[in-house]
This record gives structure tokens, sequence and C-alpha cells, in this order.
């Protein structure tokens, strides 16, 4: 008996009948709502916790200074953002604007958060998914080429994976910023929005991330190779690299799709590291400083984007998995 | 299943060589070609540090980019003297509690309004009003009214003579922005502040950069310009790149021309390479600041054995590779006037010192950790520092070899990085949260004496005095100096504030806070303004 | 049989140079963190600013920093700090998931989907969020990254355990075991257990040194431990500044970070094929 790591998808394929595809649609869109909201009311008393007062740090914040301020000098701020209203009130009327469309003003720049995410959005999610797809072009790759051949070629194959799965993505941002940016000026320094500048951020969170996802689809792919049914379109004069593209792919890359999910957060994460390293734009930074400056609204505003992303993410795996395998075995 | 060769390690090894080999090797320099022909016209692309919240502010990367968008009424010559700008002339009343300034007509701000009296009479409101707190605690309390008496003729009225008054106005937190602006949504002074100066605002891509276009229509440049006339480039990107290796490393692939603080471990480099130039910023040097009402150091004793105990100077150094100067006086840098060296010379390193007046403090004790104790109490220290913001990494060296000398000498000093949420939460700034803490304030004058070293009342209390250091006689010098007749007296008076700050030891000096920039050779004319160390670029030209 | 047991497996004596060289280098991690004193004479805060910023000699294998501090001694020590960081988040990481995705795999209905969008709501956070929010909230320190990084990278594992849960659940051993009468905790701990966790454990030790690399992310930012610490992403931070000057600041210690984390993934990934097979 095989103990296969086999990928379970989180909800049954649709049902064919009409109405209850609409009420599980419904009953999807529903969750997401709530899903929302609860990431961004979490956000909202997480920042309350944070310990000082939201009118000091503005005010602190606003003059470069890290010092107490008059009862005199913070009355006029705590009035004018709503502070000195009573908690519930101030969640109430923030969930409020939420169903409104409206994200709040940030605190520090005086706009309105979609404003100040809306900017810098695109350039992360640009460099996150980009990110994405080129980790998963190295992945694939390196396993079609190197999967279940000699055993020097395979060596070679998972040697890379593990060596890049283990490199801190800063560190090799530093050292591709140095190398190819300084030294052989085939990449800008600062990196901005435009395709020249993306590249070599693209490369510092992709490669850790390929060899991350080359190993635990390695193994799956390795795994399947076994499988009866391989051995059986192999003996009815299938070629090796159709039966590695054809059958072996198909469902070695199912856990590998369930991390991507998760990956994608930890891109998110990630980015920030880039925008750093490589002067990029980007939410990574906005929410760094947002958080420093206890701009309430900005945070919860990006978790909320993060938590959409993540519900369209959620949707694009699920139809990732009816198409790759619409009915999924265990073997 | 996982086959790993031998090829590993040598794989690691291997890199690691080829690494180190091309990370070590000086790329090829790109100093632009420095011809000698003048070139009308170009865009200048800066590389500064931190972007601000706002473009106008009470902080003072706010100041950098105003200096270039706003006018001010006088300036700052390089020899400290105050030269006219806005401000054609002033006088001052016999008592000296009234300043009579006039104005240079026809000046208009980039919306059409014009830069009158009534103009700047608002703009003292406003800074009063909230509009700009370090504005307003740069001349408070002595700042009384402002009026126009016609369209060019402004009446500044104080309640107490003020001698660092003209010093403090040329700071560019006194910038003087259009009125019909001021009544624009908040939002939009934040993103687009309207002045007359060289330069006004055209975007701001937040989070990369803000571009500045040249002001055709510039009449009003001051007296310590190095041209007549509008800027000659045609435009500035103010780019933000926090990385310091980045931005040092986009001055030599040509992606900007000049660049804001230059890491001090490339300072040998850009000196053969690009034109570098340093200021010292007067103020408040980085100095700790000894809590002097609830901890150890309540007892003067323990405060000057601190000051003894460790080779400040020679951290400083190593730490900043020689680039920085240490500065020995705690309450006012080197580039101060009124600044007294004699002050800076105390308290040089002297273990033996140290442990002699600790030992008369009654810290004779030792306990296991080889730290000192005193009925059962250990000679402990939070020294909290604000990490990130005020302190590099370079700067958190310097107080890591601080902290292995101060523990020869008995002292347990445990460094707490302060986030930057926490340091504007101001976590650290009551007396029950550290024993020390290191800062700085960016002034051009001593006043700064006042700002800092204000007694702190309950009736009004001074949340800028972070020693919690209530020394009358001190307080009664400063107002004096305040409130001089003559520079001189001033100084006399101030010298006299900074001897009492040192001999009691409310504060331990440890190095000043300085800009730098390194400009590409084939641009000229870009300086630093003497009274904060703003980047001017309305001089500024290309050659080729 | 399934049991979880590594002597059977150890006692094989066919060991590959690449896990050999694995555990070698691993043992020298442990060596590290127990007993630090033994691999350096140096202590990693002795300053010495006559011999600031050497390169690599013999006397100083990494070089000095601008403290004139050794840095083969501070890695030494700063192991202890990173390996604590990563087993403390790891260890944390799988107690929420293995509790997180066994409730959720074995329960079924409205327990399973109020759990599941827990963890949606959790997948939200990224652990950057988490860790910024935590730091701001508590201060930065040891306990505070381990938190961050355990609770931030638990929602991905949670998942991988329930659906191995999922799987593992309709085998045929499972049913038969119940149909024999034996009580669910036993089913659990004899079947369920071991054979939904087994595929997991190469997992485990990925996990470890993703929290490593985590946590020297995090230092990146400035949200590290207190100085002086020699904690690896602390080193890393601080040679930042430094790599074009004196790049071994900054090499070694990345070097180090990779090696550890690349060995402790490869005797991860052997372990497993062990128990895989021993399972077979």
């Amino acid at each position: 008996m095989t103990t296969a790591v086999q990928a379970v998808p989180l909800r049954a394929p649709l049902a064919r009948s009409g109405v209850r595809a609409a009420r599980r649609g419904l009953g999807k869109l529903a969750a997401a709502i709530l899903v929302l909201v609860a990431a961004a009311s979490v956000t909202f008393f997480a920042q309350l916790l944070v310990p000082g007062d939201r009118a000091t740090a503005i005010l602190n914040q606003q003059t470069g200074r890290a010092q107490r301020w008059s009862a005199a000098d913070l009355a006029p701020v705590n009035h004018r953002f709503g502070f000195d209203r009573p908690l519930l009130v101030q969640y109430a009327n923030y969930v409020a604007g939420l169903f409104r469309g409206d994200l709040g003003t940030s605190y520090t720049q005086h706009r309105p958060v979609t404003e100040v995410i809306g900017d810098e959005l695109v350039p992360s999610l640009v460099l996150t998914v980009a990110a994405l797809v080129t980790a998963w072009v190295i992945a694939l790759a390196v396993i079609l080429l190197t999967a279940k051949r000699n055993r020097f070629v395979s060596a070679i194959g998972s040697t890379w994976e593990a060596l890049t799965a283990s490199l801190p993505p800063y560190w090799i941002g530093v050292v591709l910023l140095v190398v190819f940016a300084v030294e052989l000026r085939i990449f800008p320094v600062i990196g901005g929005t435009g395709a020249p500048g993306t590249v070599l951020p693209v490369l510092a969170l992709a490669i850790p991330l390929a060899g991350f996802l080359g190993q635990v689809t390695r193994d799956e792919f390795e795994k399947v190779l076994d499988q009866p049914f391989v051995i059986t379109a192999r003996t009815r004069g299938m070629s090796d690299t159709a039966v590695r593209l054809r059958h072996a792919l198909r469902h070695s890359v199912l856990p590998a799709i369930t991390l991507s999910g998760w990956a994608l957060g930890a891109l998110l994460s990630g980015a920030v590291i880039a925008e750093n390293v490589f002067g990029r734009p980007g939410i990574g930074q906005v929410l760094v400083v947002a958080v420093n400056t206890r701009d309430v609204p900005t945070v919860s505003g990006i978790v909320l984007v993060v938590a959409g992303v993540y519900v369209i993410a959620n949707l694009i795996v699920d139809l990732a998995y009816t198409l790759i395998d619409p009915r999924l075995r265990a073997s | 299943m996982s086959r790993f060769g031998i090829p590993r390690l040598a794989a690691a090894g291997g890199s690691a060589l080829l690494l180190s080999t091309l990370l070590a090797g000086c790329g090829a320099d790109a100093t632009a070609s420095a011809g000698d022909t003048k070139v009308q016209g170009g865009t200048i692309v800066y590389g500064h540090e931190q972007e601000p919240p706002c473009l106008y502010g009470g902080w003072v990367q706010q100041a950098y980019l105003d200096r270039n968008i706003l006018d001010s009424l006088v300036t700052e010559a390089d020899d400290g003297s105050i030269k006219p700008w806005l401000a054609t002339g002033w006088k001052v009343s016999d008592d000296r509690k009234s300043y009579t300034f006039t104005l240079k007509s026809g000046v208009k701000f980039t919306d059409g309004t014009a830069l009158d009296a009534q103009a700047v009479a608002d703009n003292f409101a406003y800074w009063e009003k909230g509009g700009n707190s370090t504005a307003k605690v740069s001349i408070d309390p002595y700042f009384k009214s402002a009026k126009a008496l016609d369209a060019t003729h402004l009446q500044v009225d104080l309640n107490k003579p003020y001698l660092p008054l003209l010093t403090m106005l040329t700071q560019a937190y006194f910038g003087i922005q259009s009125p019909t602006a001021l009544k624009r949504s908040e939002k939009e002074n934040c993103e687009q502040p309207i002045g007359s100066g060289a330069f006004q605002v055209k975007e701001w891509k937040h989070g990369q950069e803000v571009v500045l276009v040249k002001n055709p229509d510039y009449t009003s440049w001051p007296e310590t310009a190095k041209h007549q006339g509008p800027a000659i480039v045609d435009q500035v990107v103010w780019k933000f790149l926090n990385d310091p290796v980045g931005r040092y490393a986009s001055l030599s692939t040509g992606e900007t021309n000049v660049i804001y603080d230059v890491p001090t471990v490339n300072w040998k480099d850009a000196q053969s390479k690009y034109d570098v130039q340093q200021y010292i910023t007067p103020g408040k040097p980085v100095s700790i600041y000894l809590n002097t009402i609830k901890s150890v150091f309540t007892d003067k004793l323990v405060r000057q054995a601190f000051a003894y105990g460790a080779d400040r100077k020679a951290a400083v150094q190593a730490a900043f590779h020689g680039v920085i100067p240490y500065e020995g006086n705690p309450s006012v840098s080197q580039a101060t006037p009124g600044y007294d060296a004699g002050v800076a010379t105390a308290y040089s390193y002297d273990a033996a010192k140290a442990n002699q007046l600790l030992d008369q403090a009654g810290w004779t004790a030792r306990n296991a950790g080889g730290y000192r104790t005193k009925d059962g109490k250990e000679l402990a220290i939070r020294f909290a520092y604000p990490a990130g913001s005020v302190f590099t990494s370079e700067g958190s060296t310097v107080l890591q070899i601080l902290q292995q000398q101060w523990k020869q000498v008995g002292f347990n000093v445990t460094l707490i990085p302060e986030t930057q949420a926490e340091t504007f939460a101001g976590k650290y700034s009551t007396a029950d949260s550290y024993d020390a803490q290191p800062w700085y304030w960016t002034s051009p004058s001593s006043a700064i004496l006042w700002i800092v070293w204000r007694p702190s009342t309950g009736a009004e209390p001074n949340y800028s005095n972070s020693s919690f250091y209530n020394n009358d006689e001190l307080s009664t010098v400063i107002q004096q100096g305040n409130s001089a007749a003559t520079t001189e007296e001033a100084n006399k008076l101030y010298g006299q504030a900074q001897q009492i700050i040192q001999d009691n030891a409310a504060a331990v000096g440890l190095y000043t806070q300085t800009t730098s920039l390194a400009v590409a050779k084939n641009l000229h004319d870009v300086w630093l303004e003497k009274s904060q160390g703003e980047p001017v670029f309305a001089d500024a030209y290309f050659t080729k | 049989m399934t049991a979880l047991s590594l002597a059977p497996a150890a006692l094989r004596l066919r060991v590959r140079p690449a896990t050999a060289l694995s555990l070698l280098i691993v043992a020298l991690l442990v060596v590290a963190v127990l007993a630090p004193g033994v691999l350096t004479s140096r202590s990693p805060n002795e300053i010495d600013l006559q011999h600031t910023l050497l390169s690599p000699s013999l006397s100083h294998p990494f070089g000095t920093d601008d403290a004139g501090r050794d840095l083969y001694t501070r890695v030494v020590y700063g192991a202890r700090e990173s390996f604590g960081i990563g087993l403390g988040a790891t260890a944390l990481a799988m107690v929420i998931a293995v509790l997180l995705g066994f409730t959720a795999g074995l329960a079924r209905g409205i327990v399973d989907t109020v759990l599941t969008r827990i963890l949606e709501v959790a997948f939200a956070f990224p652990v950057l969020l988490l860790a910024l929010l935590l730091i701001a909230i508590r201060g930065p320190s040891l306990a505070t990254e381990i938190v961050a990084v355990g609770i931030g990278s638990a929602p991905g594992y949670a998942r991988m355990v329930r659906g191995q849960v999922l799987h593992v659940r309709q085998a045929g051993y499972i049913q038969s075991s119940v149909a024999l009468g034996h009580t669910w905790w036993a089913v659990i701990r004899q079947h369920l257990f071991p054979n939904a966790m087994r595929p997991l454990v190469a997992m485990l030790t990925l996990a470890v040194g993703q929290s490593i690399v985590w946590a020297s992310g995090l230092a990146f930012l400035g949200l590290g431990v207190a100085p002086p610490s020699p904690e690896w992403g602390a080193l890393l931070d601080a040679g930042r500044v430094s790599i074009t000057t004196s790049p071994w600041l900054e090499i070694m210690p990345g070097l180090v970070i990779v090696l550890a984390t690349l060995a402790l993934t490869a005797l991860g990934r052997t372990l497993q094929h062990r128990l895989e097979g021993a399972a077979r």
C-alpha cells in the first residue's frame, strides 16, 4: 500500500445541477465576504493592542520626534480621527465604510486608503505573480529534465533544488544586485516598475520558491513514474517525454498547486524585502510604514486586499484541480 | 531516493569563491565625462533616502524638499551671518522686541497669488496654529504676533527679546506657502505645497519619487545663491532609495547624478570618483540622555563614571570608519554658533577614574557576572535607542563596542533597540522606561538649549527634556542667552549653560549628526544649505 | 511496522556519502548549539579595535567585523539563537497544524467548514504582517520571533495535515480497525497519525530550515533580536552595507545558513525515505 502524499481538494467538484451550483456559488461568495470582514476586523483590533497612544504616534511621525505630547496638542488629533469615540463605534464605522467601498483615510498621508494602496498594489502583484510563474517554470524545467534519469543527473537536479530552497531571498537578492546590476550592468540598480528592473527582484523571489516547489513535486513525479498506468503507457509505445508530460506531470503537480496558494502569501511577505533591496515601490513598504506609524486604516486595508487576493487565488486553485483531474482518485 | 552527489560541497565552496571575487572586484566606474561646456536644461536624478508622509511639515525630511520649493524670509551664509532672501532688509526696534521686514516686491507664488506681507503674516498664523509644530517650538514663547503694515512691510512682535529669531527663520520649516493654497484640503497641502521657490511639485509617485519642475518665473533667490535667475536644469527627480547598497551603486551606474548619505564604508571610494560634501548638523548632536530622576543615574557620580567608563571616541572612529566626527559636547554640536570647544574635552576615556567614582558612590560589591552591586541591586542600565530611524547598523556597532567597555568597569548595559512603531508611540518617553537614550536635534542656533533643557513643570511639561533634568540655574542662564543683546554676550552665556550640563553629566556626548552628498563629476553647484544641510538644486548645472 | 521508530532504519549499514555529509554538518550544528566552546575559544562579543575588518585568515577563518570581533566565533554562537528560532517556530507551527488539521480532517460538517474558514482568514495574514503586528505589540525578542514565524507558517502545514488526514481516513485498514471495535483514540494513535504524518517528516526539517531563513528576513527589516546577538540574520543585516568592501561579512553567514538548511533538508528527506521503506 502506498503512502503517497495525495492532495485532496478542499471542496468537492461542482455539482451538475444548476440550482445547487448557484446555491454553492452564493455560499462561496458569502463565505468569502465573511473571511474578508473577519480579516479586516482582526487587524483593526490587533492594532489597538499595540501599546501607546495613536494620536501621539501620528504627531510624532509628522515631526520626526519620539516624545509625549500635552493633552492640548493631542485633543484636536483625537477629535479629528474619532479616537475619542467609544471603540465599538469606531469599529462599527469602519465596517460600515467597508461595505460602502470606503476603506477610510490614511492617518499619516491624509489620502484615501484606496489611493494609498492602489498606487502601489499593481507593482506588488506583478512582482508576486511573475515570481510565482517563474518559480513554476524553473521548477518544472528542472524536474522534467532531471527526474528519474541516471543517478548523476538526478543528483544534480535535486541538489540544485535543495540548494536554492535554502537561499535567504534577500541574501540572494543583494548578491544578484551586486553581480548583475552593479558589476555586470545588465540590469538597472534602481528597479522602478519597468520590465528590465523587474527581472532581478523576480529572480530573487522565484529561485528559492522554485527549489521548494521542485522538491515537493519531484517526489510525486518519481512516484507517479512508477505507477502501473505509466508502465502500461510505455509498453504501448509512448515516448519518454510524452509520458513525462502527459501523465506524470498532471498527477504530480497537485501538491504543489496546493502549496501555491500558500506560496502567494509567502511571496507577498518576501516582496517587501525585494522592494527594499531593489528600490521598487510596492505595498510591502506601505505595510511596514503603516504598522510603524499605527496607520490603522491602511494596515486593515492591506489585509483586506491580501485576503481578497487569496480568495481569488483559491477559486483559481479549485478550478485548476477540476481541470487537471476532474475525478480525483485515491490510488 | 535522494541522491546527492559529491559535487554538493564542492559546488557550495566554488560558488563562495566565485562570489567573493566578483563582489570584491571593482566594477568599471561610470564617472561621466566632466567636460567644460555648461549645458542648459537637463534632469537631475537625486537619490534621497527617506520618504516623508507629506511634502510639508515639521520633520527634517520635509525640510529637505521644502528648501527647493519654498522661499524663506532670510537665509544663513556660511559664516553664520544672516542674509536677505524674501526680506531685502530688516530693522530691529531698540527694545529688540519688534522686527520690521521689508519684502521684495513683485514676487508671486506659482499659483499666481501675490507674495506680500499679508501672505507672510498668514503663514506665521498657520505655524502657530499647529501647521508646523517644529516651527512653532522654535519661536515659542517669544513670538507674539506678525502683522502686515502694507504690501511690502511686515512687523513681527515678540514677548521678550529673542536674539536667535532670525537664525531660526532661516530654516526651511519657515518656508512661505501660498495662503490661497493653505485653504485647500489637507490632502492637497500634503501632496503639493505651493511656494515661490526655484522648483514646484509636478507629481509625487508614492514609494518612488517626487518630480520637481523648474519655476520659470522665479525671481526671489537668496543672496547666497550661486547664480542669478531661475533654475538652470528643467527638473529634479527626487527618488527615495532606502537601501544604502542600492543607493550608492546607482551613482556608479549613472542612474542617479547625486545621492544623499554616502555609506561610510564607501567613503574613500566616493572621494576618489565623485565630489563628496559633508555637512555637520548644528543643534544637539547624537548624545546620550541620562535619566536623572528615576534610575541609578540620579547620582551624579554614577553619571560621570558612565562618561569616563568607555572610550566613546575610539568607538565612533572604528564604527564609522573615521568619517563621522566624535562629539564630546553633549548639548551643542561643533557646527552650531555658540559651541564651546572647551566643554567638549571633558570626560575622555579613563577607566580608573570611572572605577574610583563608582567605588565612591557605594557600588563596591560585584556579583557573579562581574557587574557592580549596591544593597543587593545590580548596576543595570536599560539603554534604549531608536534603531532603524536614527541609528543605522554602524551606530548600533558603536553602542555594542561601548557596551563591552562599560562591562569592564561594572555597568550591565542592556541594549534595547526600539522599533519605529515603539518610537513613534512614545513607548520610551517616560521616566520609567529607560535609563539612557540617545537622540539628536537639528537647529541652526544654540537656542536649541532652551528647547531641550527647559525645566519640565507640571503646568508646562517639557517633553523634549529627555534627561528629566530640572536645573533652575541652567534655565536662567539659557534664557539670558536667548535675550542677550549681542552675539558675543549670548555665546558667553550659552557656553556657561553647556558647562553646567557637562559638569553635571546630564547627557553624554557621542557623535554629530551629519549629511553627506556625493555628486557626479559632470554636475556642478549642488550645495548644502547652512542652516539644516538641505541639498539645493536651484543653481546646479550639467557640463559636457 | 507502522511505528515511527528510527532504530531499525539507522542500523542499516549502507550510508551514502551525501547523507554522511549532512549528518556531519547537522552534528556540528548541534555541537555549536550545545557546546560552542568546543568549536571556538574566543567570545562572540570580544571587541578588538586594533584588528577590525580583517579578511579571512588562519587565525580568523571568517575574518573580523568592524568592531574587531571574530566572525567565525559569532557564527558559532549564533547557531543557538537561529536554531532556537527554527526549532521553536517549527514546533509551534506543527502543534497548531496537527491540532487544526486533525480536528478539521476528522470532524465533519460544520466544524470542518468553520475551521477551514478560520484557516483562510489566517492565510490572509502573511508571515510578515503577523511578525510586524506581534513585534509592534510585544517588542522585538526571541520569543516574539518564534511565535510570529510559528503562527505565520502554521496555516500552510495545517492544510497539508488536513489533506493527509482526509486521504488516510478512507483507507481500508482504518475501516477494518474501526470495524474490529478499536477505540477511536487507539485508531488515531496506531494507524491514522503515523500514516498521515509520515509523508510530512521531510516537511519538518524543511520547515526548520525555512523558519531560520524567515527569522533572518525579519532581522533584515530591523525586527530582529537585540544586539549584540550574533543571530545569523542579524549578522547578515549588519554585513549588507559592506558587501563590496568586506564581502566576507555578508557571504560567510549566508553560506552557513544555506549549508545548515541544506543539510537539514537532506537529512529529512533521507529519513522520510527510510521510514517509507520501512513501512512498505
